[in-house]
């Protein structure tokens, strides 16, 4: 039973994603007073960069290079099969809390591997970036998983979800909006692959299908956090969990396309430094989390 | 008879040693093999004392007196001391085979006998404060083993850095030392009425100490400070970065892999089975592990020597074993079984895990220094695609020690977390080491990068090293992925090893996942089999077969301008986090400052000493003060 459930969870994570990212685009579009494309068009997007041949740029270390895309891919499909999206799947066997953060990093350092082996300097900058955000960015996700365990007693995701009603966990699970908001490479987060200053950054050697797992795995892991979120909070076992899960996230991807599309990108060390101030606020949470508020 | 196989690498290592004195160039390979035979005996004696313990008996003196203590030479193998017998030999197998053909690179510059000499002698003394069950006896061949080390520390005699890093370490060490044997007089005195075996202590001592808490507190100072310093604690830390790289690599990954695992031994024997448990002694020993993490961690994203960042990385796993010690033993004494047990096994499995990739990595350190003789980040690039095998064992170990699922580093972070994150009295450790786990991942990066794959500052010439130094390396590679999808090989020794101690390790393996109740579980078969095959599916799917093209230079026909050397990595990270920075300089500062006052009195004293009455009083004075404080403690 599990099992049919993961394999929908996970149909349903690769056939939204890049959909959910085409809502994006439109909102974005008629924020800024444009018509905007049709909510298909990165499925388009994605069938075109499939389509077309992929190149190797000379000075890479071509093994890891060309590698890389594919295990940044699998690696974020891999934390789906933990995540109850679509179905509340019973899946605690395979991992906690932990264990989906920890395939978040998978997913980051293949990434910029990949990046640094494409020999580009621009790709170096822009992963030495996307490291640097990393490392600022875990600190306050350390703070909320701390929280989290000291609220729910546990890591093990089916304790977890729903949270209690309380301060600490509305709190936390504010900072974690803010995390996902980071986490999901978007304007004014995007600084490692800044198109104007560092073109693309570490996707800038890549090209047709490695590009396109790459973006793919993008849409992935923006889906993934979302239901990381609304799982917090929507009880698992209420009968109308789908309803609220796909209203929620469409509310998730509004809200978080209108940030996008106001705002201009940061400076990396504008970023860290904002990030280093709310993990400031996240160890006063975890401190009205300890006193059991 | 099984029992007489403990001595067989005694001798082997001795002979070893014999034929180090001489300076036929053949001595090099006779010894090399001679330790690797002796490790694999080793691995065997490990293997062995996993099943039965092995104990080994004799009288020395056979007449009652003073050094009644001494009389008796017991070696004992317990499965705790197995456990790190095995990680002892199969480290020093793969390091003995590596100096084979690494170390003949050192022949026309240097003393070989310095080498070929203490090599087996501090392989031997290693195995012997691991094998021995007597505390007079373990203290000698503590000192023994950090003399040898010492030796080898300064191998390269010529350069004066590696000298005074090898002076430096004696220093610090000896100075901890002496905190070690003040304990151990309290306790034979005190406690145990001139009897220094572990089994006697460990029925005398938990009862005694629970009375006498004043006494408990004397000891744990004095073990802490003297176990930390070797095995380097923050604050007792400072030797080890100049001391390891200067090492030849193959020392420097014993020196890092199992030498400063042993304090973390006899923490495991001092602290839980002589010591009764106490909750403030665990949470002190789980702060010290915090600092220890923390700080040596932010000081290796900075470092832009290969193998000072690989020590700096070393005093960071430290942190990792002393933060669930620490915690474990505040969980046995508060009542938590569960917690406790699972964070103590964490500790056992990071030494292991440890062991093996930061052993790899020196390796592939020396790998590099081997073919290019420098380790420099800076200048170091792109040998990637002229040393394949050694990027890729070196890609495994960074991999591991970042602590991605499904290699060996998570298990034991994983366990860390589990244990300590929903508790609220350590809660806070747990989250600092998510952060510093996640500032390791970017060392490593960092590491592995400027090595294997940015492009050189010029053409670096370099080949495959030979299949003697790769296939240590492949081998340690290999145990990393093994112990890493499969953990439940290791677990089940740990669970003895804890057993040995009376810690019971409630269920944690529910094959084919780990499961703590109510608390988190991870599947490393699992996770490993998706990631597999779903890989398979896409590469299948969507092949990717390319042509080459240069590298894209912005559209200009000459080279773009720019480079990343190593010291320019996470710059603006460092700049947002200079506070943690500032507070370790401040404290350098104020170390060096309470040195130099020491350097001023210790002149003013020498001054003082020409004058034979004064000195005679100030030595009888301070004889006062430690009678006092070796008798005095108890009231």
């Amino acid at each position: 039973m599990s099992i049919i459930f993961i394999a929908v969870n996970l149909a349903f994570a690769l056939i939204i994603s890049p959909l959910i990212d085409g809502f994006e685009r439109k909102i974005r579009a008629r924020l800024q007073n444009r018509q905007g494309p049709s909510i298909l068009q990165t499925w388009w997007d994605l069938i075109k960069l499939f389509k077309r041949p992929t190149i190797e740029p000379q000075d890479s270390v071509k093994p890891l290079y060309k590698l890389a895309p594919y295990i940044t891919f699998t690696s974020i499909l891999t934390a789906y099969l933990i995540i109850p999206t679509l179905l509340p799947a019973s899946t605690n066997f395979i991992g906690d809390l932990i264990v989906v953060v920890y395939l978040l990093g998978l997913a980051t350092l293949c990434f910029v591997i990949g990046a640094f082996s494409s020999g580009n300097a621009y790709a170096q900058i822009g992963s030495n970036r996307d490291v640097s955000l990393f490392m600022s960015e875990e600190l306050l996700l350390a703070f909320i998983v701390g929280t989290i365990a000291v609220i729910g007693k546990s890591l093990s995701l089916d304790r977890l979800f729903p949270l209690p009603f309380r301060i600490s966990s509305v709190l936390a699970l504010l900072l974690l909006f803010l995390v996902i908001y980071v986490a999901s490479t978007r304007l004014p987060f995007d600084i490692a692959e800044a198109e104007p200053e560092i073109i693309e950054g570490p996707l800038i050697e890549y090209s047709g299908k490695h590009l396109g797992l790459l973006k793919y795995s993008i849409f992935l892991k923006r889906l993934l956090l979302y239901s990381l979120l609304l799982d917090f909070i929507i009880p698992i076992q209420n009968p109308i969990r789908l309803i609220c899960y796909l209203i929620g996230t469409i509310i998730l991807s509004v809200i978080y396309s209108t940030f996008e599309a106001y705002y201009g990108r940061f400076r990396i060390d504008q970023a860290i430094e904002i990030l280093k101030r709310a993990s400031i606020v996240a160890l006063i949470v975890w401190m009205i989390a300890i006193v059991g508020w | 008879m099984e029992a007489q196989m403990l001595l067989i690498p005694i001798g082997v290592l001795i002979i070893a040693a014999l034929v180090g004195l001489s300076k036929a160039k053949v001595a090099l390979k006779i010894v090399s093999i001679l330790s690797a035979v002796a490790s694999a005996v080793i691995i065997y004696n490990g293997v062995l004392g996993l099943k039965t313990t092995i104990e080994l008996k004799y009288n020395l003196f056979n007449s009652p007196s003073f050094f009644a203590s001494l009389n008796y030479l017991v070696f004992r193998v317990d499965a705790l001391s197995a456990f790190f017998l095995l990680i002892l030999g199969i480290l020093s197998l793969c390091t003995s085979v590596y100096g084979i053909e690494y170390m003949e690179r050192y022949f026309e510059r240097e003393d070989m006998r310095v080498y070929t000499f203490n090599y087996p002698l501090f392989i031997l003394t290693m195995y012997l404060v691991v094998i021995c069950w007597n505390l007079l006896w373990f203290i000698i061949f503590w000192e023994l083993m950090t003399l040898f080390s010492q030796f080898l520390v300064a191998f390269e005699q010529r350069k004066e850095k590696a000298v005074r890093a090898a002076f430096k370490y004696f220093c610090m060490t000896k100075a901890g030392a002496e905190f070690i044997v003040l304990a151990l007089i309290l306790i034979i005195l005190k406690a145990t009425n001139f009897n220094a075996n572990y089994s006697e202590i460990a029925n005398v001592l938990p009862a005694y100490l629970s009375v006498h808490s004043t006494i408990l507190y004397t000891l744990t100072f004095s073990l802490l400070v003297g176990l930390g310093v070797k095995a380097s604690m923050v604050p007792l830390h400072s030797w080890l970065p100049d001391a390891h790289p200067e090492a030849p690599s193959n020392v420097s990954a014993l020196l890092s892999g199992i030498m400063i695992k042993l304090p973390i031994y006899m923490m495991f024997r001092f602290f839980l089975s002589f010591f009764p448990l106490k909750p403030e002694i665990g949470i002190i020993i789980a702060i010290f592990g915090v600092l220890t993490l923390f700080f040596s961690m932010m000081y290796a994203l900075l470092q832009e020597d290969s193998k000072r960042l690989l020590a700096f990385s070393s005093i960071d796993n430290i942190g990792y074993i002393l933060l669930p010690m620490g915690a474990g033993i505040y969980f046995l004494a508060s009542g938590n079984q569960l917690f406790g047990g699972i964070a103590l096994a964490a500790a056992l499995f990071h030494t292991m895990s440890h062991a093996f990739f930061k052993g790899l990595l020196f390796l592939t350190a020396g790998s590099v220094m081997y073919e290019t003789g420098t380790r420099d980040l800076n200048y170091l690039g792109s040998l990637a695609k002229k040393m394949p095998l050694t990027a890729s064992t070196a890609l495994i170990g960074s991999l591991a020690i970042a602590g991605v699922p499904p290699l060996n580093g998570f298990v034991s972070k994983w366990m860390i977390y589990i244990s300590t994150l929903s508790s609220p009295a350590t809660s806070l450790f747990g989250i600092i080491a998510i952060f510093i786990s996640a500032v390791t991942l970017g060392t490593f990066v960092k590491y592995f990068t400027a090595i294997f794959t940015k492009p050189p500052v010029k053409e670096i010439d370099a080949k495959e090293v030979p299949l003697l130094m790769s296939a240590p390396q492949l081998l340690l590679a290999l145990l990393c992925i093994a112990f890493g999808i499969y953990p439940f090989i290791p677990l089940k020794m740990i669970s003895q090893a804890l057993g040995s101690i009376g810690i019971p390790l409630a269920s944690l393996v529910v094959y084919p996942s780990l499961v703590v109740p109510r608390t988190g579980s991870y599947s490393p078969i699992i996770i490993f089999a998706f990631l597999l095959v779903s890989t398979l599916i896409v590469l299948l799917l969507i092949p990717s077969r390319g042509e080459v093209v240069p590298t894209w230079k912005t559209g200009r026909s000459e080279d773009l301008n720019i480079s990343m050397p190593a010291d320019a990595y996470y710059r603006d990270f460092r700049e947002v986090f200079r506070e943690v920075y500032t507070l370790g300089d401040a404290s350098k500062r104020f170390v060096q400052k309470v040195a130099e006052i020491g350097r001023i009195l210790g002149t003013k004293f020498e001054v003082f000493s020409y004058d034979l009455d004064s000195m005679l009083s100030i030595a009888m004075v301070l004889i006062v003060i430690l009678v006092a404080v070796l008798g005095g403690v108890g009231l």
